[in-house]
């Protein structure tokens, strides 16, 4: 039996933690625990409700759009307060932008590299490799002469010894399986999803002024002024601007993104067998279509034990389904009590013991969904839009399952999405999904300005007695909500439920595990120290603990890099 | 000369950092001073970056220059400044990375460098923090470094052919956080 610490903190930072206990070449038990305080939402305490979001969007430095989103939903949530159509379909361009952005990042340059084997590359045959890529879709990038020059390049840099970015793989692993073409193809893919990553960025920038951290966002609505005549405004150029980004994007999603993921999902099927966990998943509708909050193109639910068909429906923000059934439990985090709280109920006081295995662990807390623990995330809003036969999502699922059985040469149905390809599978999806939605949402942009509608913003007027909001936003990497409570005009109360805290929620009152640790039970790990496919699993959630601290180790002291014990 | 040789050299200088953590948001206020006492010409790009992980590639990607400003986790007194070149960061051993936010400066410039993109210097001028707590504004050494650094930032430019014109009238700090006072919306 050993232990396996994998803990990438240094003296200063502190992040995800995954302790594992493996046994027969598989793990038996896990923990996860974040090494830093998630209190942050303090700083709110007393401030105007109006500037919460400038704080907020600084709470995580990848996913800075989303938190200001969350923020201002919450605030009008709590005033009743519609937002003028303008205004939601330009936050809604600016939310896709980022989501298609961060799901290119997360997919080529956070996760590949733990199915794609760099060092095999040299053998490649770069014309097989071409026609391997030209099966899967018609992309331009996809010619033999690419293939050779991507080679040329990483043999340079194998033979140089200077492996750089490719220094920290577990190359030659045994769980690493893909043809040395496949290899190719991917790392080819991956040099080019960085012009189109940040071309999504760039639509970010163009819409919010900036970024990272977005200046165009007020409660009420957004601070773009609309004046098709006017070069100092959002006006047709503009516009055409985003278009034309969009359409360079949207190719590489659909005819890169997407292919690739279901490819190396039908070469490693055994991870569709791995990894479910807890098949609990909540996701809450997104992209509004009215004033008012209460339509959306993305739809959002419940679903338990994996049970698709008892799907339970989120209608928005006021649903007393939703806004009852959220509490956080302290059991096993370092707060002081035990426990579950509401979230308008919720304190954040510190209480740090050591880590201890049955008793206090983490600084996550463990939210729960009527005493339930949920998984969040893509693939929890693709199999919320499935069971509820949401067209697009139906589309690109089934078009997904196609194509990595076709690979896979056997039987894909969507209960295999239950699982750690599932989730990388669901991400594509989404990423698919939401590159439809962009040029959607820029026409209902476009037509309603065209009509003559240029209105943005609606001012907010706050009442002298307590009220109560809450701001929801299916983000990159899931449910992302912010509770906040007003009295008196200025912040008594602030709490963000994050998408990482549902999946890297610690055990709760119950001793029931979260979903990180869940998902990882069973898990198997051919050499304890080189626990790659640990790294599998963790990497599908996309894991973004909203406390990030950039402090460079320049001295390269680590504590702990992996730990076997 | 080819024309390429011959456009003006691309520079950007980044600040990183989360600046509700204390010293932590050094380099965001770098920036913000920067931006407050010189006019910069246009082959200057200022960005607060706050804390990217990866996200570092899209503000490194096709510039020739890259001037970062950190905290540095370094033996020192604090507010101590450091500058570091390219090859002192590449070859910091790196780490398994669990998280997007891990800080990925060395992995950041790897990547843009493959894709043939990359900055031909790098610098970065690092402070040793005193406190990393929550809390917005900086300790009084590291703030005395913040604009110690801007000079020294100014002056690394020089080397690099951008001339930066200090502002007559310097323009108020666009640093929110730094003044920190509690603001309250007026009650209808």
């Amino acid at each position: 039996m050993a232990r396996i610490t994998i803990d990438p903190i240094t003296r200063i930072e502190g992040h995800l933690r995954i302790d594992a206990v493996v046994d027969g070449g598989e793990v038996q038990k896990a923990w996860a625990s974040c090494s830093m305080w998630r209190g942050i939402e303090t700083i709110l305490l007393g401030r105007d409700p109006r500037e919460a979001w400038l704080y907020t969007q600084r709470f995580c430095g990848v996913c800075t759009t989303v938190h200001a989103m969350a923020s201002v939903r919450a605030v009008e949530d709590a005033l009743h307060l519609e937002v003028p159509l303008n205004a939601q379909y330009i936050r809604n361009l600016i939310l896709i932008a980022h989501a298609l952005h961060d799901h290119i990042v997360h997919f080529y340059h956070l996760s590949a590299l733990d199915f794609v084997d760099v060092t095999t590359i040299p053998k490649a045959d770069p014309a097989k490799a071409a026609s391997i890529a030209q099966s899967l879709s018609d992309w331009p990038g996809n010619s033999r002469q690419e293939m050779e020059r991507v080679q040329k390049k990483i043999v340079a840099l194998l033979q140089s010894g200077q492996l750089g970015i490719f220094t920290n793989g577990y190359w030659g692993h045994p769980a690493m399986k893909l043809p040395p073409e496949v290899n190719l193809l991917a790392v080819a893919h991956y040099l080019q999803a960085l012009e189109f990553q940040r071309k999504a960025n760039q639509v970010v920038g163009i819409l919010g002024g900036k970024t990272p951290h977005i200046q165009n966002l007020a409660v009420g609505g957004v601070m773009n002024a609309i004046n098709l005549d006017s070069l100092a405004t959002l006006n047709m150029d503009r516009l055409y601007m985003i278009k034309d980004l969009f359409d360079e994007v949207i190719p590489f999603v659909q005819q890169v993104y997407f292919p690739d993921c279901c490819a190396i999902a039908g070469f490693y099927p055994e991870w569709f067998g791995i990894g479910a966990g807890v098949k609990n998943y909540l996701a809450v509708p997104d992209l509004p279509t009215d004033t008012a909050s209460t339509t959306f193109d993305i739809p959002g639910g419940t679903i338990f034990d994996g049970d698709l068909a008892g799907v339970k429906r989120i209608s928005g923000s006021g649903d007393e389904y939703f806004r009852k059934g959220v509490v956080e439990d302290v059991t096993h985090g370092w707060y002081r009590g035990r426990g579950a709280q509401h979230p308008w109920q919720g304190e954040t006081v510190p209480e740090y013991t050591d880590f201890q295995d049955d008793g206090k662990y983490t600084w996550v807390k463990a939210p729960r969904f009527e005493g339930k623990p949920m998984q969040v995330g893509p693939l929890a809003s693709v199999l919320v839009g499935y069971a509820l036969g949401h067209e697009l999502t139906r589309k690109w699922t089934d078009l997904a399952l196609e194509r990595v059985a076709a690979i896979a040469q056997r039987k894909v149905t969507p209960d295999l999405l239950h699982s750690t390809m599932g989730r990388y599978g669901a991400r594509a999806i989404r990423a698919a999904m939401l590159s439809d939605m962009a040029i959607r949402h820029w026409e209902l942009l476009v037509n309603n300005v065209t009509k003559g509608d240029s209105s943005v913003y609606n001012a907010p007027h706050f009442p002298k007695d307590s009220i109560e909001g809450v701001g929801l936003h299916e983000a990159p990497r899931g449910t992302l909500s912010h509770w906040v409570v007003v009295k008196d005009g200025v912040i008594a109360n602030y709490q963000a439920v994050v998408p990482t805290t549902w999946n890297a929620s610690p055990r709760d009152e119950r001793g029931v595990p979260g979903p990180y640790e869940a998902s990882l039970l069973k898990n198997p790990v051919a050499d304890p120290e080189k626990p790659l496919e640990i790294l599998r699993t963790v990497h599908s959630f996309d894991p973004c603990l909203a406390c990030a601290c950039h402090t460079l180790d320049v001295e390269g002291k680590t504590i702990a890099t992996v730990k076997v014990l | 000369m080819t024309a390429a040789a011959e456009a003006p050299t691309r520079i950007a200088v980044i600040g990183i950092g989360n600046v509700l953590l204390g010293d932590d948001g050094f380099g965001p206020c770098v920036v913000a001073l920067l931006q407050a006492g010189w006019e910069f010409p246009d082959n200057v790009t200022l960005v607060d970056a706050g804390t990217p992980g990866l996200g570092l590639v899209t503000f490194l990607d096709g510039c020739d220059v890259a001037v970062l400003v950190d905290a540095v986790g370094a033996t020192g007194r604090p507010g101590e400044l450091r500058l570091y070149r390219g090859e002192d960061l590449r070859n910091l051993p790196t780490k398994p990375r669990v998280s997007p936010h891990d800080p990925a400066v060395q992995e950041a410039l790897s990547i843009v460098e493959l894709g043939g993109r990359g900055p031909r210097a790098v610098r970065l001028f690092g402070v040793i923090p005193e406190s990393h707590e929550l809390g917005a504004g900086l300790s009084p050494p590291v703030r005395a470094a913040a604009t110690a650094t801007a000079v020294r930032v100014v002056e690394e430019l020089t080397k690099f052919g951008a001339i930066l014109t200090p502002r007559p009238e310097p323009r108020a700090l666009e640093a929110w956080w730094m003044a920190d006072p509690l603001k309250t919306a007026s009650c209808a």
